[in-house]
């Protein structure tokens, strides 16, 4: 045996290691390198990207973000990369960063983002209070508290109504622009997991990264570095 | 369970101080050697990598491999994979991906000398296959592990809304963990009596 039956196994593992992880992710079509150089126009996990919740302007560099309010390493991108993304691309002019958020974690982040939704719809700024809010308390979220932490945040930190906003998202008044954002995702073949961040260079698709990657990533992707 | 039974009978535990001894003694042993000690570094960095790039394909296929960056960015986005480098793995999903590197390397080179010296023995080779594949899902669940269970245990039609992992997915890195612990050991019991570079295995 052995010696055909070891390089066997010592196959299985290597394979098994280059598979990774995340469902349909080590098949999809975005896994090879096929993606980069497509316009942003044509990119599908771009589609109305005019209309997604957006720090900076389009039209150079995009770091487009499918983010769960309820992923633990979303939170953890927010608190490493986000804040470089914002002062060394965004307020430099450098690009834009733009958010798509895709629940697919736990279930309270599934009504936290039709709150996020019903937020956007009245007004862009109290939407990235509400999903900074998310992530700064995230460990104090169930479905069960969800809409009345999150009314109880909207009446005391923004100008909003917060029963009208968490009336909407009980009744998925805004359902379309979640389901947008989940077709994106399913567009683009991206894998089940969050976050994913699209990385475009002027106005070009160059690569997508898994997880909460460094901002010293995303600087290099884009020749920011 | 009358057949499990049968199946686990025969299997031997580390479960006495002695056998953690034997394990430590073996291992440096074996690491003392400059050949297996360089297949053991090998080895462990080569499934980091594995462990890390997996998680992240597509950036190690269009910019390191491919694109137009200068060498520097392919190397530092290269360098930003790994744990402890980039911000992707928190300290215990980071310290927990090197413990089960530094046992791969350690393993491969206890089955590597065991083959090489004494044979091979299917047992000790499974657990050390089971062991890459542990780690691996560790890395990947590092991630957002909940999604892999989602993927996995959907095939069998198993709700997403059951998969709350207590530690977030690293129940995978603590299973490799305790499979290439196994693997170390069943390997050191075999070379039991023996000797390795003239010093004898036993305690």
């Amino acid at each position: 045996m052995n010696r055909r039956r070891y390089l066997t196994l010592a196959s299985a593992g290597v394979v098994s290691s280059l598979a990774g992880c995340g469902g349909r992710g080590s098949t999809d079509a975005s896994e090879t390198s096929g993606d980069s150089g497509r316009s942003i126009d044509d990119h599908p996990a771009a589609a109305n990207l005019e209309v997604q919740p957006r720090q900076g302007t389009l039209g150079g560099n995009v770091v487009l973000a499918f983010e769960d309010p309820s992923c633990s390493q979303c939170r953890r991108f927010h608190e490493n990369a986000v804040p470089k993304i914002h002062s060394n691309i965004v307020e430099a002019g450098a690009g834009a960063f733009v958010v798509r958020t895709y629940p697919i974690i736990y279930p309270w982040g599934k009504p936290a983002t039709q709150a996020l939704e019903s937020t956007l719809a009245r007004t862009e700024e109290a939407f990235w209070a509400l999903f900074d809010h998310y992530f700064a308390t995230q460990g104090q979220f169930t479905s069960n508290n969800v809409f009345d932490r999150t009314e109880q945040f909207l009446a005391e930190a923004t100008d909003l109504d917060g029963t009208a906003v968490v009336e909407d998202a009980r009744n998925k008044a805004h359902d379309d622009a979640v389901q947008t954002d989940i077709a994106a995702a399913e567009n683009a073949d991206l894998p089940q997991q969050t976050p994913i961040v699209l990385l475009f260079r002027d106005g070009q698709f160059i690569t997508r990264a898994n997880g909460s990657v460094s901002y010293d990533l995303i600087a290099n992707a884009l020749g920011l570095s | 369970m009358s057949v499990l039974s049968r199946a686990l009978r025969g299997v031997r535990l580390p479960t006495q101080r002695h056998d953690w001894q034997l394990m430590s003694r073996t291992a440096r042993l074996v690491l003392t050697l400059p050949t297996y000690a360089l297949i053991a570094v090998i080895a462990g960095v080569i499934s980091l990598t594995a462990f890390v790039v997996s998680l992240n394909v597509p950036v190690f296929m269009d910019l390191v491999v491919g694109g137009t960056l200068p060498l520097s960015s392919r190397l530092a986005i290269v360098g930003e994979l790994y744990p402890f480098v980039g911000t992707n793995f928190t300290v215990v999903q980071g310290l927990l991906l090197v413990v089960v590197a530094l046992l791969t390397g350690t393993d491969i080179a206890m089955v590597t000398y065991h083959f090489r010296e004494h044979g091979f023995d299917i047992q000790q080779g499974g657990a050390g296959a089971a062991g890459m594949v542990l780690g691996t899902l560790g890395a990947g669940c590092a991630a957002c592990g909940s999604a892999v269970m989602v993927g996995l245990l959907s095939l069998v039609g198993v709700s997403a809304s059951v998969l709350f992992l207590p530690l977030d997915g690293l129940e995978f890195a603590l299973g490799a963990v305790v499979v290439l612990t196994l693997s170390i050991y069943w390997l050191a019991d075999g070379m039991r009596g023996g000797e390795i570079n003239g010093c004898p295995v036993d305690i």
